[in-house]
């Protein structure tokens, strides 16, 4: 067995109940959807359809004129009803909406059929384009038709992951189902064809023995391909900490591992690439879980892409239950407010949890049987099978910092949260804020979550990197001046057009 | 409960109107959170640890508990009024800076309130208890913006004030420990002693006091250092909850015995052998409780090795080679002047300047 590797810092979760049953349902198909034109990382493209327009599944309906980005798809058979702006995840973006006839059938990708293994590495770029599946993830995968901010040949790492170290984590049990491992490893076959530089690395949660066991007799004959086994510690799942643990490379924070010739891609999005090349499959469906003590019964469930938020959960809530929606992570994701909105390609899991306002009687006595902390002071660290409970109370009011220490321990990026913290609130806003690197945080939220006196640490460290940036402190001088074979820096950033 | 919650939110009503109980609205907001958690929920991260400073307060508490029952044994209820009054004046400072600067009232004094009258001798005159408490939390943390922002250990400081403006009083007199049957618990104080503590003794006659009386608590000393059993399983208990952090500790006990070792080798007759360095006076009630106050204590993990060992070396400094019987609460006192500039100096190793 591999060893495992993990990086200072950091706190695991574990068992929080409402986590979703290995039971993947195939949702309904809506009636109506609401495609985004701009999901994720990547450029809007236009529209190339029009109101009453009639469209298939599977059709593309946005074409890219500029800009790092991969064709949208419609999702469902029926007539366009409506196109126009929505203010969607913070920026003004086209919505395609269709109304829909309930078919399940899709239009396959134009130039896939039969044997993958028999086309080039051009003809399978240009598939896996035209599929949509190059817009997964955070940088998506290298094609050379500007997919992703570098070119395939600068790939030198490829890295396949399903830790699962967040509170709540889509089932590795129901992703891998049936013939689904077999279909994974044709899936990083295929992207290993189109990246033939690159060294593979497929690393899963070390409490998951017999698939890693698995996956290693299926790939014993490549030796591109190495397995690793990481401990599921929170944030291992980001890319920030997956890159220095795995190839122990330093990580250009702020800059995304693209720039440093890495790609990055979930369990699911190798599976799609598999759909795509090998069955012609576009990406117009998602699996999601659904998690959290909130619904009634939390599961998986294949959903359309653009699928609206309220026709999904609305049934699924548990009564006099208010819910608060979370997209993918609890502790950094964003709360879904509007229930109109649709449900996107970046979504793995939507989060609801009960808001809490009640004032608890004597709540800082009780013994804590299902509360979980990073200290020791709850009797659940101890039972080992106590489910915690999570709903959205502070648990206590925000008072002065006392230099615990908490925070820094959790840190995974080594930095002291709560120092940086107390010079933003005198307002101390020069270089040794810096110096004390704090244009390293990655944005965990996890000084936020295990400090007693509740102060927002987090949101201090992102108000002090704004300040220092509006007094003219540029982050490339902290992280640029460390790497010497750092690319698609322009691009990235939006300084350089790509056509 | 529902009771409460009503009395509760009639206090908030009519402290809006009323002048003078809009004065004290740090003492009815500070009751009311005392009894009934909050109502406020998360922003992002959406959930968060169910630790709250008031829990990380009493846990402390609760490891200062055998120390404190203890100490009712051997010296009598009288401790209790003892501690009562710790309690009464340093919490009525609180109150009144809290109601003059308008801010809320903060859960540091909790500790500070019990930590005091422990390092106290058991005959103490109550009102000296009350000027010291009072000194101690003006001077070792109000002045300096409250809970959080305190340079000192309050305790400490009201310690120090005592010993320099009353010596006679904190030196001379101490009382003999009652150890039979149901002890100090059924008795209001104990009888004064004619002998001199473990460590006067030592100094003076180079006696060496039995370890089992020292690590028991048959022997004389301030109210709550004698039990050292007792004050090693709260410490424990507070390493294991992660309420202190053990390198303090860990640090001071190691560097107490090295240091300690060396100078018996070369000056037997000045320095005492390291056991009974450690299992004498207040060394373990201050390791374990005041060396680890996370605010005045150094923050870097490297920076609390090198506390610890400083403060070990300063202890046996102080007791070796000064007029002064005990050294612990000076060397906490230097430690706590000595932290920023630790924890500066590692900072400055462990951020190195950027690269150009």
């Amino acid at each position: 067995m591999p060893k495992t590797h993990t990086f200072a810092g950091g706190y695991k979760f574990v068992n929080f109940e409402g986590q979703p049953k290995p039971v993947l349902e195939e949702a309904v198909i809506p009636l109506r959807v609401s495609v985004p034109l701009r999901q994720g990382f990547g450029a809007e493209g236009d529209c190339l359809v029009e109101v009453g327009e009639k469209v298939s599944a599977g059709q593309i309906i946005s074409h890219i004129e500029k800009g790092v980005a991969s064709p949208v798809h419609a999702t469902i058979n029926g007539v366009v009803e409506e196109v126009r702006r929505v203010n969607y995840f913070q920026c003004d973006c086209l919505m395609v909406s269709i109304k829909g006839d309930g078919s399940p059938g899709y239009q396959k990708v134009p130039g896939a059929a039969g044997n993958w293994e028999q086309w080039s590495a051009q003809e399978l770029e240009k598939v896996l384009y035209l599929s949509g599946v190059t817009a997964l993830d955070r940088e998506g995968i290298p094609t050379r038709f500007h997919s992703s901010v570098i070119h395939p040949e600068d790939v030198e790492n490829l890295i396949v992951h399903g830790i699962g170290s967040e509170p709540y984590n889509i089932s590795i049990d129901v992703l891998l189902q049936g013939k689904n491992t077999l279909h994974l490893i044709e899936g990083i076959k295929i992207l290993h064809k189109i990246m033939p530089k690159a060294r593979v690395y497929f690393a899963l949660n070390n409490q998951r023995k017999k698939i890693l066991e698995e996956i290693k007799k299926l790939t014993c004959p490549f030796d591109w391909l190495e397995i690793c086994s990481l401990e599921p510690k929170y944030p291992q799942g980001y890319d920030e900490l997956l890159v220095p643990t795995i190839l122990k490379q330093k990580f250009p924070y702020g800059y995304s591992a693209a720039n440093i010739g890495a790609v990055v891609l979930n369990l699911q999005a190798v599976l799609q690439v598999y759909e795509a090349a090998a069955e012609g499959k576009p990406l117009i469906e998602r699996t999601v879980a659904l998690c959290g003590p909130a619904f009634k019964e939390p599961l998986h469930i294949k959903v359309r892409i653009g699928t609206v938020l309220k026709d999904v959960v609305s049934a699924r809530i548990k009564e006099g239950v208010a819910p608060r929606f979370v997209r993918n992570g609890l502790l950094t994701g964003a709360e879904l407010k509007d229930a109109n909105l649709p449900i996107d390609k970046t979504y793995s899991q939507i989060i609801a949890i009960p808001e809490n306002r009640q004032r608890q009687f004597l709540a800082f006595l009780r013994p804590g049987f299902k509360s979980d902390s990073y200290s020791r002071t709850f009797l659940a660290k101890f039972l080992p099978g106590a489910k915690k409970s999570c709903e959205t109370n502070k648990h206590g009011e925000e008072r002065p910092c006392i230099s615990c220490n908490y925070c820094e321990e959790a840190c995974p990026v080594s930095i002291i949260p709560h120092l940086l913290s107390k010079y933003v609130q005198r307002n101390i806003i020069d270089e040794t804020l810096m110096r004390l690197r704090i244009f390293n945080c990655i944005e965990c939220g996890l000084c936020s979550y295990v400090c007693p006196s509740k102060i927002p640490l987090a949101e201090y460290i992102k108000e002090g990197q704004e300040k220092l940036t509006i007094q003219g402190c540029d982050r490339n001088q902290c992280i640029l001046p460390y790497f010497d074979n750092i690319r698609g820096i322009e691009e990235y950033r939006g300084a350089k057009e790509v056509y | 409960m529902k009771i409460l919650r009503d009395i509760f939110e009639n206090l908030n009503r009519l402290s809006q109107q009323n002048k003078l109980l809009k004065r004290l609205k740090p003492v009815i907001a500070a009751t009311d959170e005392f009894f009934f958690g909050t109502a406020q929920v998360t922003a992002t991260p959406h959930i968060v640890d169910h630790i709250d400073i008031k829990r990380f307060m009493s846990f402390v508490i609760i490891g200062l508990l055998p120390a404190t029952i203890a100490a009712i044994y051997f010296w009598g209820l009288r401790v209790l009024l003892v501690i009562a009054i710790s309690y009464t004046f340093g919490g009525l400072i609180e109150v009144v800076f809290a109601a003059v600067r308008k801010k809320e009232i903060h859960e540091g004094f909790l500790v500070t309130g019990l930590i005091f009258p422990l390092i106290l001798p058991p005959t103490v005159p109550l009102w000296m208890v009350a000027v010291g408490v009072m000194f101690g939390v003006i001077f070792g943390k109000e002045a300096f913006g409250g809970t959080g922002r305190n340079v000192f250990n309050a305790a400490i400081v009201g310690r120090i004030f005592l010993s320099v403006a009353f010596p006679q009083a904190m030196t001379v007199s101490w009382s003999r420990p009652f150890h039979q049957g149901l002890g100090g618990f059924l008795k209001f104080s104990a009888d004064a002693a004619t002998q001199a503590t473990p460590l006067a003794l030592f100094k003076n006659d180079m006696l060496i006091t039995n370890f089992w009386d020292l690590f028991f608590g048959n022997s004389l000393g301030c109210i709550g250092e004698t039990f050292r059993l007792g004050i090693i399983l709260g410490g424990l208990f507070l390493i294991l909850a992660k309420i202190s952090n053990w390198r303090l500790p860990l640090a001071a006990i190691l560097s107490v015995l090295f240091f300690s070792f060396l100078g018996n080798l070369f000056a037997a007759q000045k320095f005492a052998p390291p056991l009974f360095q450690i299992l004498s006076g207040g060394l373990l009630l201050g390791t374990f409780f005041m060396l680890t106050d996370p605010v005045t204590c150094p923050f870097t993990k490297a920076g609390k090795w090198l506390g610890g060992i400083m403060f070990g070396f300063l202890v046996v400094l102080i007791r070796g080679l000064s007029g002064y019987t005990e050294g612990v609460m000076f060397s906490i006192l230097l430690l706590n002047v000595f932290a920023p500039l630790i924890d500066h100096l590692v900072l400055d190793v462990k951020y190195p300047a950027l690269k150009k």
